[in-house]
């Protein structure tokens, strides 16, 4: 009796379970619908969405969709009038005239003008917060001539200053002030509509917030009445950006066909394994970001000129960009060669075990190098930055450097890199310019004022160098500026103070079987593609036709 | 009477007991190193700016005056703002503690269910293949994290045989149902809208059996035990004697007093569902408290840490009572003693 009521209740769970799977299936059959042109891309979480806040990959490429800024930057570097039509610089180059384009409208219907301007970049110089910095050191404020007309102060002469505008957008004032908390703490203008613009955009931008869930996604719509207009007909109705880098899940959206593009922070093997899939591309871009194993100057051994030479010198390079890197390139020094300003003459370093022999022979530490360990740390959750503090690892033992690699998290390794005294050896660690120009690296790495944080862990606290940067920046002509800036890439990478391991590649899989994809494209014609972070994934310019998908595709429910 | 003292009593030790979490949870997420105020702002915001957050979250004065500030807004519902996410930490945990909370409860539904039903078939059919199945599988299961089990469903059922979502709560294209209790399913059967009870109930299946299949196999494995146990007790003798069916004394009579140790267990596995689930939210996008505080804890984000840990700790203590309630009314043993004040 027991085996037969067993087997009767097997039984009546297998049908159970086999109709629950049925229902399944058939809730998630397909059905027609009509195609909804939409890029759906995963990336690593938060978003910040306020113009005054975001800083990271993720938020400036919604930045630059949900704002406009009054110049939109080039390919090649160069800035092409936007909201701004036409500007004048005034003659000892601390004022800057801007007339706007009328009629450009924010996303809730009113006009942009000179007031939302001057509030925007008043408000991001209040905050302080994100690119507030670019215009906090360097800007004294602006003021509203006319309606259309709008004229910047600055402190002093700065060089970049138009660059440097593509990171100020313009926020309708008067939406800002309606949604402020009053109990702020800016006065009479209360949070400066913070709480408000966590999830809300004030912007003129093609694209405009439909949902922003905090912790999951960003979906943006196309806003119609763009004042550029709409000639890319097959520009994405919709723009959904995903929290999520996790690889199996990115792997199975991209499988399902309810992904377009992949984030840029998966593994090698998950690439290869993305570049496996039917009707996806693999894409490297390089956008200027300097892979650095910053080296602290003013503690022993690194402190000596002849033992970073000679760390310099027992680096793969080249193991690093075929193995642990592919598609990224090798870098001069401080700035990598797609960055305008870039040495075109610097030579990168390359592996040289007898150069290095020669370097280390120099140093005062040769001979007593086993009391002079060395740690070289990486942040956790960058796995391959390991692999490359490994290999380093492993040839400086030829020379008899004892290296100790070290894992930290991230918050760990900005308070040791606060004070001089606890900065290690060696930090691994990625910077990218926040304008398309060498000064923006230089100024960064190695003056002075980025000591104590992230940015800088050399300590260099070199006057001169200083004083070439400033010099440098507040010039003016560009051909000029540049020139300067070449002379201090010669003067820095003299010194060594960093080994600049490689430009990073920015890798990302994606759908080409019906996603045109600009910076894809570019890179296949061997153009220029926009070497400004965010500017590649400016969504106006992508092509969907969704009809040419291949399967697998899941359409888009908005 | 007694019994409803006793319950008294222990809710008071309870809120004791999170008053001394909070301080230690407080301290540490506060010795830990790094800034959080230049995290927050970045390596390139001037110094005064930094210092004006600093002010803000009293990060200047002494711990315990930093305690006494964060406690008294604690108590008049301000829990401070978050780093990471800009805004109210009290927002944050209306937003994402019913969807952990909606995580925790499916999962803890399989759990019971299932747990119990694995046990008590392995008890009945103790050494048959039954049995030794159950037990084959409890070992695996037991043995396997829940997010690697995330990780072999979403291949499965997501990749290999895709008929069940993957991302989020919800799909696109389905309208959130107006928030009652931030529990999508219940949310959307109240306003009988049956399609996005339908999406809702699909998208929870992957994640709450990943985080309960652990447990259930623990579960099935105690239950087991504690049946295996009785079955030697004398009563039942009796009761077979008196010829009472054998499936009523397994479920009724056998069952109950066994769920003793079983039910103990699921009280502590619950609470730590709450705990566990980050890693399964942040495979599944699950925007739920779990992920939220990991996160903090990443960016050092001082209030959330406090607050989460608060939280959490406030549902374990809940946690223990409900455990205590289940158990007296099992064990009228428990009732009697604790009404003697023993």
């Amino acid at each position: 009796m027991k085996a037969s009521n067993f087997v009767r209740f097997l039984r009546n769970g297998l049908f159970l379970v086999l109709v629950v799977s049925l229902v399944l299936i058939l809730s998630c059959a397909g059905y027609t619908q009509q195609e909804v042109k939409v890029i759906r891309q995963t990336n690593t979480w938060p978003c910040y969405i306020d113009p005054a806040v975001g800083t990271d990959y993720t938020s400036t490429v919604a930045l630059v969709n949900l704002y406009d800024s009054l110049v939109f930057p080039n390919p090649d570097g160069s800035m092409k009038p936007w909201l701004a039509k036409s500007w004048t610089v005034s003659g000892d180059e601390l004022a800057y005239t801007f007339e706007l384009v009328p009629g450009v409208k924010f996303h809730n219907g009113d006009e942009l003008t000179a007031d939302d301007v001057v509030f925007s970049l008043e408000r991001i110089m209040a905050i302080g917060e994100g690119y507030g910095y670019l215009f906090t050191m360097n800007v004294k404020g602006a003021k509203a001539l006319e309606k259309y007309k709008v004229q910047f102060t600055l402190k002093k002469p700065f060089g970049p200053f138009l660059g440097a505008l593509i990171r100020l957008y313009i926020l309708n004032k008067n939406q800002v002030m309606a949604n402020i908390q009053k109990d702020g703490q800016y006065g009479e203008f209360g949070d400066y509509g913070k709480g408000w613009l966590v999830a809300h955009d004030a912007g003129s931008g093609p694209y405009k917030v439909k949902e922003m869930k905090t912790q999951e996604y960003l979906l943006m719509e196309k806003f119609n009445d763009y004042w550029a207009g709409w000639e890319n007909k097959d520009a994405p109705q919709y723009v959904k950006e995903i929290g999520t880098i996790e690889a199996v899940t990115v792997r199975t959206l991209m499988s399902r066909g309810e992904l377009e593009i992949t984030d840029q922070r998966q593994t090698s093997e998950n690439f290869a394994a993305l570049d496996q899939l039917p009707n996806v591309e693999v894409v490297s871009l390089v956008e200027g970001e300097v892979l650095n194993l910053m080296l602290n100057n003013k503690k022993s051994p690194t402190d000596d000129i002849h033992f970073r030479k000679a760390l310099a010198y027992s680096i793969d390079y080249q193991q690093i960009i075929d193995k642990v890197f592919p598609g990224s390139k090798p870098v001069p020094g401080p700035v990598a060669f797609g960055t305008p300003g870039c040495n075109p003459n610097l030579k990168p370093y390359k592996l040289d075990l007898a150069k290095a022999e020669e370097e280390i022979k120099q140093s005062p530490y040769y001979g007593k190098l086993d009391q002079y360990p060395i740690d070289i740390i990486w942040p956790g959750g960058t796995k391959d930055r390991e692999k490359v503090a490994l290999m380093v690892q492993a040839n400086a033992a030829k020379l008899g450097i004892k290296v100790n690699v070290v894992k930290m998290t991230w918050p760990a390794i900005c308070d040791i890199m606060s004070k001089l005294k606890t900065t290690p050896h060696g930090v691994l660690i990625s910077v990218n310019p926040h304008y398309a120009e060498a000064g923006s690296m230089l100024e960064s790495r190695y003056h002075s004022i980025s000591c104590g944080t992230w940015f800088q862990g050399e300590w260099l606290q070199n006057p001169e160098i200083d004083a070439m940067i400033e010099d440098a920046i507040s010039t003016i002509d560009q051909k000029e500026r540049f020139q300067k800036y070449y002379v201090i890439q010669e003067k820095i990478a003299e010194l060594c103070p960093s080994i600049w391991i490689n430009e990073s590649a920015v890798r990302q899989a994606y759908r080409s079987d019906y996603v045109v994809f600009p910076a894809a494209e570019a890179v296949k014609q061997g153009k220029l593609y926009n070497p400004n972070g965010g500017y590649n994934f400016y969504y106006r310019d992508f092509k969907v036709t969704s009809e040419k998908a291949q399967p697998p595709y899941t359409p888009f429910k908005p | 009477m007694k019994f409803g003292s006793f319950l008294l009593k222990r809710l008071l030790l309870s809120i004791f007991v999170i008053f001394g979490l909070s301080i230690v949870i407080f301290i540490i997420a506060r010795v830990v190193p790094g800034d959080p105020a230049r995290m927050a702002l970045g390596p390139r915001a001037p110094e005064e700016v930094v210092q004006r957050l600093r002010q803000e979250m009293y990060l200047d004065k002494p711990l315990p005056k930093q305690y006494f500030y964060w406690i008294r807004g604690v108590l008049s519902g301000d829990f401070g703002r978050s780093l990471v996410t800009k805004r109210a930490v009290s927002e944050d945990i209306k937003e994402y503690l019913p969807a952990t909370v909606e995580l925790a409860i499916f999962a803890g539904i399989l759990m019971v269910i299932f747990g119990i039903l694995l046990g008590t078939l392995a008890a009945r059919y103790k050494d048959t293949w039954v049995d030794n199945l159950i037990r084959i599988l409890s070992y695996f299961g037991v043995a396997i994290p829940a997010f690697v089990a995330a990780i072999i469903f979403m291949l499965l059922f997501g990749y290999y045989w895709p008929i069940l979502p993957v991302l989020g709560r919800l799909s696109p294209g389905i309208s959130y149902p107006t928030r009652i209790t931030g529990l999508l399913t219940l949310d959307s059967l109240i306003q009988r809208n049956f399609v996005a009870f339908w999406d809702a109930f699909k998208h929870l299946i992957l994640p709450s059996v990943a985080l309960s299949l652990a447990h259930i196999f623990q579960d099935a494995r105690i239950n087991r035990s504690a049946m295996v146990d009785n079955m030697r007790k004398d009563f039942l003798s009796a009761e077979r004697g008196y010829g009472i069916p054998e499936r009523v004394i397994m479920f009724k009579y056998l069952l109950k007093p066994s769920l003793i140790p079983t039910v103990s267990m699921m009280g502590m596995e619950f609470a730590n569902i709450f705990a566990n689930a980050f890693l399964v939210e942040m495979i599944f996008n699950w925007p739920g408290l779990s992920r939220y505080g990991i996160n903090a804890m990443m960016s050092k984000d001082l209030v959330a840490i406090s607050t989460v840990f608060v939280v959490f700790g406030a549902i374990f203590m809940v946690m223990n009572i409900i455990v205590d309630i289940t158990l007296a009314f099992l064990d009228p043993r428990i009732r009697l003693r604790t009404s003697r004040g023993i």
